[in-house]
């Protein structure tokens, strides 16, 4: 450091200041495109998971302005965690799909056990309003005779 | 635009185009355009919008300058949510009509100001110490819109009469802020957008 300052001479307590600003404003110009990137990512979960809604953390909020590095780095961390939560919440769905689907599939080889049991398309994770449930075959006949099938009723005409 | 504000946001910028305004009414046109933009529009397509380039830029802006886009909506999700609670792109006033059709062809917002308490040029910069947009004081660092004399507003915040354009406004000055990742092109298309629908070009 020593070296350093009597290489640069008598300008030297201004370059480091103003290298520190540059240097600076690269580390915000950073954060911001992470922040840009996060935000793509964020987008993206919450556009995965429609028409379902993912419940996200509001931000810290206090612009317009220019941020400084170090509320550039807790809005950052910020989205990281937002970013973390949509994840866990889209997991933690397709988790509940995998376990409808399993359900029908049970459902499906052996329609008598499960006669209650209603699933919704929308619990599959397909589109429309339709629910898959258990039926007597020919009406009362099958209801006193044991024959039950898997049905998915017609759903809602206004959903498509 | 000022400095400090370009080297930290290099591609913000305010853009500007003059025009006349001598109806009230929207003209049969611009009903029918805005008509059927709504009618293309679902609930699905106002959450992908915030994917789109456009978009997307503005979100990322509001959270680079400390908005949190979820809370206070980018000037196009506010206009996709405004249509989605209405059922339609209701037609107000001719001004108002103009910048909702420019915001919704292009996803960039258009401001107009009456040209008479306006003038050029117009940029975007830090408010200063002091600073006053009608009776309220700006915080120090508040960004801004300002012409040569005075802020104008709030970045992202509709002016205040009798600055904003009114019915009664003849001379107006249509305003687009455009931030970094717009190209200009289509903040032009924007402005020529709203323009030609107020003066009937």
């Amino acid at each position: 450091m020593a070296a350093l300052l009597l290489d640069h001479g008598a300008g030297s307590e201004l370059l480091p200041r103003e290298e520190l600003a540059l240097g600076e404003q690269a580390a915000r110009r950073t954060l911001r495109a992470q922040i840009a990137q996060l935000d793509r990512l964020i987008s993206a979960a919450v556009c995965e998971a429609f028409p379902d809604r993912l419940e996200l953390a509001p931000l810290p909020a206090g612009g317009p302005r220019i941020e400084s590095l170090g509320e550039l780095e807790l809005r950052r961390d910020a989205l990281v965690g937002v970013l973390r939560a949509a994840r866990q919440q889209l997991a933690a769905r397709e988790l509940e799909r995998d376990a409808a689907r399993a359900l029908l599939a049970q459902m499906l080889l052996d329609p008598a056990k499960y006669r209650r049991v209603r699933i919704s398309q929308r619990e599959l994770g397909v589109g429309g309003c339709g629910v898959w449930s258990v039926m007597p075959k020919l009406g009362p006949m099958g209801r006193l005779m044991g024959w039950w099938r898997v049905k998915l009723s017609s759903g809602c005409p206004l959903a498509t | 635009m000022a400095g400090a504000l370009e080297e930290e946001f290099p591609g913000l910028r305010a853009e500007w185009i003059g025009c006349e305004c001598s109806e009230h009414r929207s003209d049969a046109g611009v009903g029918e355009r805005l008509a059927r933009l709504a009618s293309r529009f679902s609930g699905r397509q106002a959450v992908e919008l915030r994917q789109q380039q456009v978009p997307a830029a503005y979100r990322s802006f509001f959270l680079q300058i400390g908005i949190d886009p979820d809370q206070q909506p980018t000037p196009i999700e506010q206009a996709a949510l405004g249509r989605l609670l209405a059922g339609g792109n209701l037609p107000q006033d001719r001004i108002s009509d103009a910048l909702l059709l420019a915001l919704l062809e292009t996803s960039i917002p258009v401001i107009a100001f009456d040209a008479s308490f306006v003038t050029e040029p117009i940029e975007l910069r830090e408010a200063g110490s002091g600073e006053k947009i009608g009776a309220d004081e700006m915080a120090p660092g508040t960004l801004i819109v300002a012409d040569a004399e005075q802020p104008l507003c709030q970045l992202f915040t509709a002016p205040e009469p009798p600055l904003a354009a009114t019915r009664a406004s003849r001379h107006l000055l249509l305003v687009a802020v455009a931030v970094p990742g717009v190209s200009e092109i289509t903040s032009d298309e924007a402005l020529t957008i709203a323009a030609e629908a107020i003066s009937g070009g």
